[in-house]
C-alpha cells in the first residue's frame, strides 16, 4: 500500500465520520447505531506464559490461532513491517526494548503465512547498530532473513500528517511503505504519559523534533496513532518496566509479567496492558482521547475477548 | 635487482601502504552489519568494539613512541611496529617515508600529477636546499616541549595530521554533500527519485555509514591540508623535506644506514638527471657528498642514470654518512621555543588553577595533565564516535590543548554504554574501559544542571520531561517534582519539574542533546564532577556509593 492510497483511505474515513457526526446530530439516532453495528467488532486476545519454561512462539502462535490465524492479517506476497521498539542499546533483561524471542516469533509466523517481504523497522533513540545489537534484534534479523531497516536520510520524508495537533512530520518510510503493519511494542513505565505501549511506540516511527511532542504529548499519541494505524498490535508484556522509565537500565525495575497482547484496536490493546501496571486505563488520558475521537475503545464490552494460556 | 623494480616495487608499496591506510581510516567506526555478529544470549559482558587494528599506523609511528615516551612515561600498546620503523631506519634509511609514510606518498602524487618544477628548474632548486633545517627545529621543539609534559607532536606527525584532515574534514565534507543530495531526493514526490536517493545512500554506506558528521574547526583543517598540498606547488615533497618532524627523527636515525648510494665520478657526465628527480634535494650527483638523512629512498636518481654511475648498494655503517644538516641556530631556537611553550601553555591557568567548564573529555581520560602528555590529537575518537559529540576543540582547553577531543552535547552526547573513544586511542591518553566499569564505578565526564529561566516547565510554559526521559541511569540522575505554577496567563499550571542528582549524574549529556531548546539548552553538561579530577568536584565526598 503506497503513501497516495493511505490518504485516500484517510480522507474517506474522514467523510464517514463527518457523515456519523451529521447523522448522529439529527433526531434519527437510530441509522447512526445501524452503521456503527455494521463496522466490525474489534477483537482483542490476552495470551499468558503460565507453564515454567513455555515457549514465547508456542505462545505467540496460540495466540495469532484464537484470534482467526495469522492469515486473517497477513496474506500471501505482502510485503509485511514490524515495529519493535529498539529506542535503547540496552540488553533484553533490561526490558527497555522489545523482546527478541516475541520479535523472533512474529517474523517466523509472517514468513509461515507467505509473506514476501519482512521489515523490522525502528527509528532508535541511541545509535541504531548498537540498538540492533544489544537488544537482539540484529540476531533475529539474521536467523530469520528478516530484513532490519537502519534509519537514514533517504528513508525520511515529511508527509501529512493530519492529526488534530501534528500537521508536517519526517516520516520513517519503512512503516508506510508496507502492505500490513505490526505494531510490536514492549510495555513500559513513563513519567509524563505513565505508560509508553503501542501508540506512543509510533514516536519511534517518525524523525525530526521529536522532543516537542511532551508539550501536547496525548493528543500527538493519538494524532500518530491515527496516521500509522497497524495492521494489529502485539504488546510485549513478557518483562515490563514498571519503572526509571522508558530508558530502564536496571534489572530492578523490571517485572515478570509473561503476557502478550494481540488486537485490531490499537485504544484497547494499550487498555489491557495498562492493566498489568494495575492502572485504569480511563485515568490515562491519551486512551481517554483515543477512545473520545473514534481511534478505539477502552471498553471491554465492546471487544470479542479472548484468553489463552500455556 | 634492477633499479627499474625496485622503483616499481616502491610505487606498489606506496599504494599498497596508502590504500591500507585509507581503508583502516575509513573503518574507524561501528560496522553497518555489526548488530548481525552479536548475540546478546552469549554475550552480556561483551563490549561492542571494531573489527580492524585501527591504530596500525599510529603504532608504527616512531615519533608517537618517542614523544609519549618522553612525556608521558608510558610505552604506547604495539611500540613493537615502531622499533621494527627505527629499526628499519637504522640499517636502510628513510625507507619509512619513500615506502610506506602516506602522507608522504599523497605528496609524492600530488607532485608527479603537476611536477611543480621542471628538470632543470628542480636541479637548482635541489641544489640550494633551503629550509630543511626547519623540519629538525620542529623535531627539537616539539621533543623538548613532550620532555617537560607538553604532547604537541600530534599536530605535525604526519600520521596524525592525515588521519585528522581526512577524517575530520574530507570525509564529513563529501558526506555533507551527499547528505544534502539525499535529503533533497527523498524529498521529492517522484518514487523515481526517492528510490534514487536510497540508493546512493546504500553505495556510499560502506564509507560513511548512515550517520554524516561534522566536526568544528574541521574547515581550518581541511583548509591547512590543501595548503600543505598546494606547497608541492614549490617543491616536489615540499612537506616531507621541509616540515616533517617525523622526517626529521628518522634522517636522524638513518645517520649510519648500511644501504647507500655509491656514486661512480668516473662514469659520470654530469648530465645531472639524478638531481633533476631527486625528492629530497639529496645531493645524489657524484662530486658532492650523499645527503643520507634527507634522503627519502624514493630510488628516482638510481633509476635515471644513463650511465649506471648510481648504485644503491649494502655498505658497512663504519663508513660513516654525513650527520644531518641541523644546524646550531635549528637546536636552540627548536630548545628555547620547546622549552617556552609548555609554560606559556599554563599560562591562562586551565590545568593549575580552574577547569574550562566545557572541557568535557570522552569518559576514561587521564587527568588533564597527562592526558597532555599523551593525546596526538589524531582524531581517532572523535571519528568513532557513533554520535558526533567527540569535537576537536578549539580554545575550551587552552593553546596547550588545541585540537584535543572535548564532548559537545549540542552536537551528540556519550552513549551510556559505549566505549569506542578509549578503545581506539593510540597513546592511552583515553583509557580503554569496559562498558562495565563505565556504568558501575561509574565513569563520569561531568555533570548537568538546569537552567530554570529556560526550562519549559520551570518557566511556566509547559509540561515537558524530555531530559527525565533520557538519562539513562537508573534510577535516574534527573528527577521530577510535581508542582504547580502560575501559567503566562495567571491560572495555575500543574507540571512536573526537572532536578538533577549530582550523585548519579555521569555527564553523559544525552538531556542537553535532546532538550527542546535548541542552540544553549534548559539542561547543560559542565566539567565539573568528572571523574578524573581530584580537584574538579562538587560534593564533599563524590567518590562515595550511593
Amino acid at each position: 500500500m503506497g503513501i497516495d492510497q493511505m490518504t485516500r483511505r484517510e480522507s474517506l474515513r474522514r467523510l464517514f465520520q463527518l457523515f456519523c457526526g451529521l447523522t448522529a446530530s439529527v433526531p434519527a439516532q437510530g441509522a447512526f447505531k445501524v452503521l456503527a453495528a455494521t463496522e466490525k467488532q474489534p477483537f482483542l486476545v490476552e495470551a499468558l506464559g503460565r507453564t515454567e519454561g513455555y515457549s514465547v512462539k508456542d505462545l505467540t502462535k496460540k495466540m495469532f490461532e484464537s484470534a482467526g490465524g495469522i492469515n486473517r492479517f497477513v496474506s500471501r506476497g505482502d510485503v509485511v513491517v514490524i515495529k519493535p521498539n529498539l529506542s535503547w542499546s540496552a540488553r533484553p533483561e533490561l526490558a527497555a526494548t522489545t523482546n527478541p524471542h516475541v520479535l523472533e516469533a512474529v517474523v517466523e509466523i509472517c514468513a509461515e503465512a507467505g509473506a514476501s517481504k519482512i521489515r523490522i523497522a525502528d527509528n532508535t533513540i541511541h545509535d541504531p547498530r548498537q540498538c540492533f545489537a544489544l537488544s537482539g534484534a540484529g540476531m533475529v534479523a539474521k536467523k530469520t532473513g528478516a530484513e532490519l531497516v537502519m534509519p537514514r536520510s533517504s528513508l525520511m520524508k515529511k508527509m501529512k500528517i493530519k492529526g488534530r495537533r501534528l500537521d508536517l512530520w519526517p516520516v520513517f518510510v519503512p512503516l508506510v511503505e508496507a502492505d500490513k503493519v505490526i505494531n510490536l511494542p514492549i510495555a513500559k513505565h513513563h513519567s509524563l504519559s505513565s505508560l509508553t505501549l503501542g501508540m506512543k511506540n509510533w514516536i519511534g516511527g517518525i524523525g525530526g523534533r521529536r522532543w516537542a511532542l511532551h508539550q501536547d504529548i496525548h493528543q500527538s499519541i493519538v494524532d500518530l496513532a491515527r496516521f500509522f494505524r497497524p495492521t494489529v498490535t502485539l504488546i510485549d508484556a513478557i518483562r515490563i518496566l514498571t519503572r526509571n522509565g522508558p530508558s530502564g537500565g536496571s534489572p530492578d525495575d523490571v517485572a515478570a509479567r509473561n503476557t502478550l497482547i494481540l488486537s485490531d484496536d490499537q485504544v484497547a490493546a494499550d487498555a489491557a496492558a495498562s492493566r498489568l501496571f494495575q492502572l485504569d486505563p480511563e485515568k490515562l488520558w491519551f486512551l481517554k482521547l483515543g477512545h473520545k475521537q473514534g481511534l478505539g475503545t477502552y471498553d471491554q464490552k465492546r471487544l470479542v475477548f479472548k484468553r489463552v494460556t500455556l | 635487482v634492477k633499479a627499474k623494480n625496485l622503483v616499481r616495487l616502491r610505487r606498489t608499496s606506496q599504494t599498497f601502504f596508502l590504500l591500507l591506510f585509507l581503508f583502516l581510516l575509513s573503518q574507524t567506526r561501528l560496522s553497518q552489519d555489526l548488530y548481525l555478529n552479536y548475540s546478546p544470549v552469549f554475550s552480556s559482558e561483551q563490549t561492542l568494539a571494531l573489527d580492524q587494528p585501527v591504530t596500525l599506523f599510529f603504532q608504527m609511528d616512531p615519533l608517537i613512541l618517542i614523544s609519549s615516551l618522553l612525556s608521558g612515561h608510558r610505552l604506547v600498546e604495539g611500540s613493537l611496529w615502531a622499533l621494527g620503523v627505527l629499526l628499519l631506519t637504522l640499517c636502510l634509511g628513510r625507507v619509512f617515508c619513500g615506502f610506506i609514510c602516506p602522507l608522504g606518498t599523497l605528496h609524492h602524487m600530488t607532485g608527479w600529477f603537476r611536477p611543480a618544477l621542471d628538470s632543470e628548474a628542480l636541479v637548482k632548486a635541489n641544489s640550494r636546499p633551503a629550509g630543511r633545517r626547519i623540519k629538525y627545529f620542529l623535531l627539537i621543539l616539539l621533543l623538548s616541549a613532550a620532555l617537560l609534559g607538553l604532547n604537541l607532536t600530534g599536530l605535525l606527525d604526519p600520521i596524525s595530521f592525515l588521519f585528522r584532515s581526512v577524517a575530520l574534514a574530507i570525509l564529513p565534507g563529501i558526506g555533507t554533500g551527499i547528505r544534502e543530495l539525499v535529503e533533497i531526493l527523498a524529498a521529492s514526490d517522484a518514487r523515481a527519485l526517492n528510490h534514487m536517493g536510497r540508493g546512493i545512500e546504500y553505495l556510499v554506506a560502506p564509507l560513511f555509514g548512515y550517520e554524516y558528521k561534522a566536526f568544528q574547526t574541521a574547515w581550518f583543517m581541511g583548509a591547512l591540508f590543501l595548503i600543505i598540498l598546494f606547497l608541492n606547488r614549490i617543491r616536489p615533497r615540499f612537506w616531507c623535506r621541509t616540515l616533517c618532524p617525523l622526517g626529521a627523527l628518522l634522517g636522524v636515525c638513518s645517520r649510519f644506514t648500511m644501504f647507500r648510494l655509491e656514486k661512480d665520478s668516473i662514469k659520470c657526465t654530469h648530465c645531472r638527471l639524478c638531481t633533476g628527480v631527486c625528492q629530497g634535494a639529496a645531493s645524489p650527483e657524484p662530486g658532492s657528498p650523499w645527503q643520507n638523512s634527507e634522503c627519502l629512498m624514493c630510488l628516482n636518481c638510481y633509476d635515471s642514470c644513463p650511465e649506471d654511475a648510481l648504485h644503491f648498494r649494502f655498505g658497512l655503517p663504519s663508513r660513516a654518512n654525513p650527520g644531518p644538516d641541523m644546524g646550531r641556530r635549528a637546536v636552540l631556537g627548536g630548545l628555547l621555543a620547546g622549552i617556552s611553550i609548555p609554560f606559556l601553555g599554563t599560562l591562562d591557568g586551565q590545568v593549575h588553577k580552574v577547569a574550562d567548564a566545557r572541557v568535557i573529555r570522552p569518559p576514561g581520560s587521564l587527568p588533564e595533565k597527562e592526558f597532555l602528555t599523551l593525546c596526538q590529537r589524531c582524531g581517532l575518537c572523535m571519528k568513532v564516535c557513533p554520535t558526533n559529540a567527540i569535537n576537536p576543540s578549539l580554545s575550551e582547553a587552552g593553546m596547550s590543548g588545541f585540537w584535543t577531543p572535548v564532548l559537545i552535547m549540542t552536537l551528540g552526547y556519550c552513549q551510556y554504554n559505549c566505549t569506542l573513544c578509549g578503545s581506539v586511542c593510540p597513546t592511552g591518553a583515553i583509557r580503554p574501559i569496559s562498558i562495565k566499569e563505565k556504568i558501575e564505578i561509574p565513569v563520569r565526564i561531568g555533570s548537568a544542571y538546569v537552567d530554570r529561566g529556560r526550562c519549559l516547565p520551570w518557566s511556566g510554559n509547559g509540561p515537558c520531561i524530555v531530559c527525565e526521559e533520557h538519562c539513562p541511569t537508573s534510577p535516574k540522575a534527573v528527577y521530577l517534582h510535581e508542582a504547580s505554577l502560575p501559567g503566562p496567563d495567571g491560572t495555575s499550571l500543574k507540571v512536573k519539574l526537572p532536578y538533577v542528582d549530582l550523585k548519579r549524574c555521569v555527564g553523559c549529556g544525552i538531556c542537553e542533546n535532546k532538550c527542546p531548546v535548541r542552540g544553549k539548552p534548559a539542561i547543560r553538561v559542565i566539567s565539573a564532577g568528572e571523574s578524573r579530577s581530584f580537584e574538579n568536584q562538587i560534593l564533599l565526598d563524590p567518590y562515595a556509593t550511593q
